[in-house]
């Protein structure tokens, strides 16, 4: 008998988007050659809050931040990345001295079956697997844990928490496979500051700002001293006081409507009936309104644009296996060769 | 007014479009100089040594006129050169600022600057590669660090900005990738070849989507004519560029690149 084919909500959620990406994604098995910044700082600060939420130690956290960015002397990507993750987790560390709640679980993955809501039959070609940040008791009720990093975090980002299917589905399974009931979600929210360490000003850049200075000032002369570059210890000050600031760490709590679940079982049968006959006629068309969704363009929008131009998926991408996010540490991209 | 049959791939290595990059005088221009009945749009100076028809092309404007004179067709040229396809982006660039009125492709904000002169950009290079010409694209290489999930490393890849590139690399049907190659003689002292490199590889951007060249073969045009004029054991021709179905007007009176 074939086995199911192992699904997670990226995949669906993608399908929904656009399914000329969930194509070159999770069939052709297609991921960009270069890593997305943003995607690489938000899995870091995920394991930071794992270590952190496992033992309530800074120490492991930071040696964690150490270990990830050691080349961060020699190159200003890293350097800048380093002092964020840091001083976002000591920020973290101090607002959140106790918490509310006690942890169930941490990066716990679940498997379980879609099944068709009209007639209760397990699907015979997909399973839905994931993973989820943490499950938390708060008194005598189970909450989803999921943590977030956020440029900025206003209205309309809170506002679209409860339009989160992800969440939702996540809540459906690990009930099934925990065998425990989840009122909600809490979401743990944590922003990226935006300041940069000076870097100074060169010896001539002082001299012509000094000389215009000289030539505003009345009596011809000017008391400006060089502005020299923030040190690292200046800059994690600096950054400290912007995490003691309120807002830097919000925590959301949503309950969930058991009427959801029951409509998003249907939405997930009727995206794997839409998945199989895209698969079986190969057909998967493009939603050209997805193209540019979070105002800047899609991973695959070069590929659609050169209408999968191989020359663009051989030169700019590269095959992975999907599902990524199920992996664990060792898994075989990372693990040592011997 | 509908077509019968399938239109089959195209053969003739003048039907091709194909970047041609690496570093300078590494013979980038006199391989294409080979070709036939070659027409160079010379957007930088560097060909005095070559004996070969040459328009010399200063700005955006003059490339439109000159597009425009090809694409009428009274002329014999086979394959058209744009040497180099670095520049012709400069002078496009200029000239989106200067219709724009703005001193930098930044001055209009939020990247509009930019997508105007990439749109400009394919606009004018997807005319030229329909029209029923060879299109030779020159580029310098030049090394790229880049930043994979598993590390950083070098690449090479051409001088153009990253969105041109992109829009370059979709739209060719070969990328040829010129470089050293460097052996051992049998007294132990290297032996520099210059070559072509036909497929991606993780150090530099190379393809070819005909799938008719070897991984490398010399870089000498005779070599690349052998090589892809050579019947191939089975395999498909892969799908060059477009080929426009009998009876579009394409097909015969091509439009003008020009405005």
């Amino acid at each position: 008998m074939e086995s199911k084919t192992t699904t997670t909500y990226s995949m669906w959620s993608l399908f929904r988007n656009c399914r000329k990406a969930c194509e070159w994604r999770y069939i052709r098995e297609l991921v960009p050659l270069e890593r997305e910044h943003s995607l690489a700082f938000g899995a870091v600060i995920h394991k930071c809050l794992e270590l952190w939420h496992d033992g309530r130690d800074l120490g492991p956290v930071l040696d964690f931040i150490d270990r990830t960015y050691v080349n961060r002397t020699q190159e200003e990507d890293q350097r800048r990345d380093w002092h964020l993750a840091s001083a976002m987790m000591k920020g973290y560390a101090a607002c959140w001295p106790v918490e509310e709640f006690e942890v169930v679980a941490l990066e716990k993955t679940f498997e379980g079956s879609i099944v068709n809501p009209a007639t209760g039959a397990m699907s015979r070609s997909f399973v839905l697997a994931g993973r989820v940040d943490g499950v938390v008791r708060i008194g005598n009720e189970h909450f989803l844990l999921e943590h977030k990093t956020a440029s900025q975090v206003d209205a309309d980002y809170l506002e679209r928490l409860w339009t989160d299917f992800q969440i939702t589905l996540y809540s459906r399974y690990v009930e099934q496979a925990l065998g425990i009931k989840i009122a909600g979600v809490l979401y743990n929210i944590l922003v990226k500051a935006r300041l940069q360490q000076s870097r100074g000003e060169t010896e001539t850049e002082f001299e012509a700002r000094r000389a215009e200075l000289i030539a505003k000032s009345k009596t011809g002369k000017s008391s400006a001293k060089r502005r020299l570059p923030e040190s690292d210890d200046e800059f994690q000050d600096r950054l400290a006081a912007k995490y003691a600031e309120p807002g830097m760490f919000q925590r959301e709590m949503l309950y969930l409507s058991r009427d959801r679940f029951e409509t998003l079982q249907s939405e997930l049968w009727e995206l794997t009936q839409a998945f199989l006959d895209a698969r079986r006629r190969g057909v998967f068309y493009q939603n050209t309104a997805f193209c540019f969704h979070y105002h800047r363009p899609c991973s695959y929008f070069p590929l659609c644009r050169a209408d999968g131009s191989t020359n663009i998926s051989e030169n700019f991408y590269r095959k992975v296996p999907p599902h990524e996010e199920l992996r664990d540490e060792a898994s075989f991209e990372d693990a040592p060769a011997f | 007014m509908l077509p019968a049959k399938k239109s089959p791939p195209k053969q003739d290595h003048a039907d091709l479009t194909v970047l041609v990059y690496g570093p300078s005088k590494i013979g980038k221009s006199t391989w294409c100089s080979k070709s036939e009945g070659a027409l160079f749009l010379a957007t930088e100076p560097g060909l005095n040594s070559l004996d070969v028809f040459q328009a010399p092309i200063r700005s955006w404007e003059e490339l439109l006129a000159a597009c425009a004179e090809i694409a009428e067709g009274k002329h014999s040229f086979q394959t058209i050169v744009l040497d180099t396809v670095d520049n012709a982006y400069r002078m496009c660039s200029d000239y989106i600022c200067a219709k724009f009125k703005i001193e930098h492709e930044s001055d209009l904000g939020y990247g509009k600057g930019w997508a105007l002169i990439n749109n400009e950009f394919q606009r004018v290079l997807t005319k030229l590669a329909f029209l029923p010409y060879g299109l030779f694209l020159v580029s310098h290489s030049q090394e790229k660090e880049i930043e994979t999930r598993t590390g950083k490393h070098i690449r090479i890849v051409p001088t153009l900005p990253d969105k041109a590139r992109k829009i370059v690399l979709g739209m060719v049907d070969l990328i040829l990738f010129c470089d050293l190659e460097v052996t051992s003689d049998e007294s132990g002292k290297p032996v520099y070849r210059r070559v072509m490199r036909t497929k991606p590889s993780p150090h530099y951007e190379a393809g070819d989507r005909t799938g008719r060249l070897p991984d490398t073969i010399a870089l000498d045009f005779q070599a690349f004519l052998d090589a892809f004029n050579k019947p191939l054991a089975g395999a498909k021709a892969g799908a060059p560029k477009p080929v426009p179905a009998p009876g579009d007007a394409q097909d015969k009176k091509p439009a003008p690149a020009g405005k």
